[in-house]
């Protein structure tokens, strides 16, 4: 071993520890997080796909086709362009079903494990010669740069650190989620490669050249010819070649992991439809220089892109392009072997070997994963060895990259053709590889002429092998494919999974209710195939995704719970086996109740991907809104039951009547609302008329009376259930019977009246009486009876008159009286009459109004007032309070005021306090018309009223104010009194 | 969705004429960075619809 090689080889370990300790910084959150997630780190990453083919398989390239090497790079740069409707759409799928390769996608969309194992298949033997690739020019820069015959076991040695570097890096944790190290490692490669090829190109230009005039010169006198006598590309081949690098940029194995298995953003995915294109600018600019370095020395060159280093002589030019060739190679290495690994064992071991209820599943399936990212590399490094030194780099790179190309039409009928089914699919797929094995790959592993391939007759004579295998395999995939599905019958399944995956499609999810009755029943069930440790904590990390609680038992809650937990285990043994598991363990119960669309769900999804709506979509999404607010908003409580019971809208209104969330009770079943609402509900659904008016129910405490709508939602675009309208007439209701004990007051009053009136001519008798008995004797003792009698017959005479009074006080509309009315009196009668009534006995009245004011207005119906008033202030006082009545003057009015030390008037009624049928007193005891009909009176009389609750300077109480206008003496009664009584 | 099919028409119109750009190598007339020009343009044309869909989708 010379000195050289132990130089390269320390050169690499050294690169290699760098490597890992760049990792280990960001595993140890030694690097912020605001760096190891910049969107500017993911662009990085992607550079992964510059491989060993970019530093040394492009340069070959461009020696061969001019400036068709920039296919290379042109491609990618298209495929990310087309990110809006080409990347992001998969990332769609790839991220609602945790779909972590192509395999997993074809599985999913194609409901075959036989879709997944093919391309499983595919690309296991699709990747190896770029494996070989990166293992090859390793090989080959050692051997460069030392003359070693060791230098296949130097490039083995840097093998199996690389490989330990990725299970390091990619498959420590048995979970899968956002790989961070793993990320920022490669987007650490792609700068040292990037700085690597533009230092190659400046040393080109600045130091084998001369600078830009020097090449110019080179270009126009030396070089002219060798740039003349190098072959074009004729377009149709150009066109093939962008297609075939368009198609890599997020088929191979590790972009499509990159691209759509870490959790990205979608605006970081969109990010990079401008951040690597310039990246691949950057790399792809020094690569004519390189080569007309190169080709500057006149000589053969082994690696072009060592020449530079063979120029000048340099020992560290040699370094720079051998570091940039292996952080190529070893990112890329890194990444295939990753994302084979999870495939193989997905699609491949899994399925062979389906996982059993085992304690220790997650170690058991890390390991496997570890194994097969050894043997994976491994493999790339044999097939180097066997295969990959006795081809060109470029036959190499084109027999991989046309074997990707081969899932192209799948893929995109996949996203664009709902009818693809999987026999069309496998067919075009088998008959792709077929030609694709016969033309490209095969030829590579024996060195014998191959029969030519059909219909190369009708390729250009001339035409080379990649291309003829390219056009007729592809070909081939896609009549198969579009003939096959047309002819062949697509499962229900497959056309669920065809709506789920196709861009603009109808996703049309169905309400079909689980065996498992609560989420608290999920781990059981799935125990039987995880193991109680595995399905617990899978059933845990979907609980705590969808922030539900063991305990949830809405049917729409455990469908997504269902719906979450396979998709976590197809993360995890990929979807064919996830399905199996869930479909087998987590069953729907087909029982005979109607499956309708599951249209919470729908509206979900279209919350979520609101913003990425456009033109007539949005409109319609706008309009959809708008209806569905003006239901959340409407001011009556709205429900919506499905045919199946199940709640599908609750609206704002029902609410705030029902204290219950809309959110904690929609997707569940009416049976699993809280008390009354399961009868009430019931009974309206079940109502052959409707609606149910007056319902009494008891809500928090307190009695309402709800009255129910129902309405059947049928129709030609129905999806069945019915909508029902809940409302709350509690207050209506009360109204009602306050307006029936106000009648009932009303002829109370009128039956005293009548009483009275009854009442007044006896009296009368009886006082005519006393006054014959006064003439008709002189004896002391019967004239002092006889004015007795006739004082207490004109006492009772002014009652029954006040109660006459009383009672035809509230008649509206009379004219403005302008009769005097003395505010004493007045007062006095008001005070007879409440003494009448015998309540409040124990409660002061104290009548302070001066005899001398008299005030313009109508005696009786000012009395009526003040008994309004007074009884209010009775009523509000304890027992021994005092009720006091003052009065004076101001100006041209007379003030009149009814001050109380009682409780004082509720806040909340304060600014309604003269509205009919306010009241704070309980059901039955108040009208809420007292004081109204007081405020219609003193309105008449030209007057107001004021209110102070409490009054000014005191804690409590009330102080009603009246103002009336003074009598004066030039007033004149308009009308006459009503004098009926 | 018009950027989208700007996008679109961007990419499938640079797949048709791009052979046209790819004629110089070797030619002394044609500066040797003239396809790097044009890609740059392009990836700058990007960066611009790029930021008028983040406008759009606010």
């Amino acid at each position: 071993m010379n000195a050289e090689l132990i130089g390269v080889v320390l050169l690499g370990l050294s690169y290699l520890g760098l490597l890992f300790g760049c990792g280990m910084a960001v595993e140890r959150g030694w690097v912020p997080v605001r760096i190891t997630r910049h969107p500017m780190v993911y662009t990085l990453a992607l550079g992964v796909y510059a491989s060993a083919w970019a530093i040394y398989g492009s340069i070959e390239l461009a020696a061969n086709a001019g400036f068709g090497y920039l296919a290379y790079y042109l491609g990618p740069a298209g495929a990310f362009l087309l990110a809006p409707v080409l990347l992001v759409p998969i990332q769609r799928i790839t991220r609602t079903y945790q779909l972590s390769s192509l395999a997993d996608l074809f599985a999913f969309r194609y409901r075959s494990r036989w879709a997944g194992t093919l391309v499983t298949l595919l690309s296991l033997i699709a990747v190896l010669p770029l494996l070989g690739i990166q293992v090859h020019t390793l090989s080959d820069a050692v051997q460069l740069l030392t003359g070693s015959r060791y230098s296949s076991a130097v490039a083995l040695l840097f093998c199996a650190v690389i490989a330990g570097c990725a299970v390091l890096f990619g498959a420590r944790h048995s979970h899968r989620h956002r790989h961070d190290t793993l990320l920022s490692v490669i987007a650490f490669e792609s700068v040292i490669k990037l700085l690597a090829m533009l230092g190659l190109g400046a040393i080109a230009l600045w130091w084998v050249f001369n600078g830009p005039q020097d090449l110019q010169r080179w270009l126009e006198g030396p070089g002219a010819a060798l740039q003349s006598a190098t072959p074009q590309l004729e377009a149709p081949q150009w066109r093939t070649l962008l297609l075939l690098f368009f198609a890599a940029a997020f088929m191979m194995p590790h972009l499509f992991q990159i691209t759509f298995a870490e959790s990205l953003s979608r605006h970081t995915l969109l990010q990079a439809s401008w951040t690597l294109p310039l990246f691949l600018l950057l790399m792809a600019l020094p690569v004519p220089l390189i080569l007309w370095a190169a080709q500057s020395a006149n000589e053969s060159v082994p690696l072009a892109a060592y020449a530079a280093y063979l120029m000048t002589e340099h020992w560290w030019v040699g370094a720079l392009a051998f570091i940039g060739g292996l952080a190529a190679a070893s990112g890329t290495m890194m990444m295939i072997a990753l994302a084979l690994s999870g495939m193989v064992l997905n699609h491949i071991v899994l399925v062979a070997r389906p996982p059993e209820a085992r304690s220790d599943l997650y170690g058991w399936l890390l390991w496997l994963r570890r194994a097969l990212v050894g043997a994976v590399i491994f493999g790339g490094w044999l097939f180097a060895e066997s295969v990959g030194r006795y081809h060109s780099l470029t036959s190499l790179g084109l027999a991989a990259f046309v074997g990707m190309a081969q899932c192209l039409p799948g893929l995109l009928a996949l996203l664009y053709w709902p009818g693809a089914n999987r026999k069309g699919m496998i067919a075009g797929l088998i008959g792709g590889i077929g030609v694709w094995l016969w033309g490209l790959w095969l030829p590579l592993l024996f060195d014998i002429t191959m029969p030519a391939l059909p219909f190369t007759l009708l390729m250009p004579a001339d035409a080379p092998a990649w291309y003829n295998a390219t056009l007729i395999s592809l070909a081939v995939n896609i009549v198969l494919l579009i003939v096959v599905s047309l002819f062949t019958r697509i499962s229900e399944g497959e056309r669920s999974a065809a709506e789920a995956c196709s861009v603009d499609a109808v996703i049309r999810s169905k309400r079909l209710p689980l065996e498992a009755a609560t989420a608290g029943d999920f781990p059981a069930h799935l125990a039987q195939a995880l193991g109680d440790e595995a399905a617990s904590r899978e059933v845990d990390r979907a609980l705590k995704a969808l922030n539900l609680t063991p305990q949830e038992r809405r049917p729409y809650a455990l469908r997504r719970l269902r719906d979450r937990i396979q998709a976590n285990l197809s993360g995890l043994m990929g979807p064919s086996v996830a399905r199996d598991i869930v479909d087998r363990y987590l069953p729907y119960r087909h029982d005979d109740a109607p499956v309708t669309d599951d249209i919470h769900f729908v509206e979900s999804r279209l919350e979520a991907y609101r913003s990425r709506l456009t033109g007539l979509a949005r409109e319609l999404d706008g309009l959809r809104r708008h209806h569905r607010q003006t239901l959340a908003y409407l001011p009556v409580g709205l429900c919506v039951l499905g045919d199946d019971d199940e709640l599908l809208m609750w609206n704002q209104a029902l609410s705030q009547l029902s204290g219950i969330s809309g959110e904690s009770v929609i997707g569940s079943r009416r049976d699993s609302l809280p008390p009354p609402w399961p009868t009430l509900l019931g009974s309206v659904l079940n109502a052959s008329q409707t609606p149910l008016y007056k319902q009494a129910v008891t809500l928090h405490g307190k009695d309402y009376f709800l009255t129910l709508h129902k309405a059947v939602l049928s129709g030609h675009d129905s999806r069945g259930g019915s909508v029902i309208l809940v409302e709350d007439h509690t207050e209506m209701k009360w109204l009602e019977e306050e307006l029936v004990h106000a009648a009932r007051l009303a002829s109370i009053g009128q039956l005293a009246a009548g009483v009275a009136h009854e009442i007044g001519n006896p009296i009368t008798g009886i006082s005519s009486l006393a006054q014959n008995l006064r003439y008709d004797t002189e004896d002391p003792a019967l004239l002092e009876t006889a004015d007795q009698i006739q004082q207490l017959t004109q006492r009772v005479t002014k009652i029954v008159n006040s109660l006459v009074g009383f009672a035809h006080g509230g008649r509206p509309a009379l004219p403005l009286p302008a009769a005097p009315a003395s505010l004493k009196t007045v007062s006095e009668d008001a005070l007879h009459l409440i003494h009448l009534a015998r309540s409040g006995e124990d409660v002061t009245f104290t009548n302070a109004c001066p005899s001398d004011i008299v005030v313009r207005g109508d005696a009786q119906r000012l009395t009526q007032v003040m008994v309004n008033l007074l009884s209010n202030a009775k009523d509000a006082c304890q027992p021994q309070g005092t009720v006091r009545i003052e009065a004076g003057t101001q100006a041209s009015h007379a003030w009149w005021r009814v001050v109380d030390d009682g409780h004082g008037i509720d806040p909340s009624v304060k600014h309604r306090l003269f509205e009919p049928f306010t009241t704070t007193k309980p059901p039955g005891e108040g009208t809420g018309l007292g004081l109204s009909l007081a405020y219609q009176i003193i309105n008449e009389h030209q007057g107001k009223i004021e209110v102070a609750s409490p009054p000014p300077g005191k804690p409590r109480g009330t102080a009603i104010t009246l103002w009336l206008p003074l009598y004066q003496q030039d007033d004149h009664l308009p009308h006459a009194q009503d004098t009926d009584c | 969705m018009y950027i989208y099919r700007i996008m679109l028409f961007l990419v499938f119109g640079g797949y048709l004429l791009s052979p046209l750009f790819m004629d110089g190598w070797g030619d002394p007339s044609v500066a040797w960075y003239r396809p790097f020009a044009i890609w740059g343009v392009l990836i700058a044309l990007t960066l611009w619809l790029e930021q008028k869909r983040k406008l759009d989708e606010r």
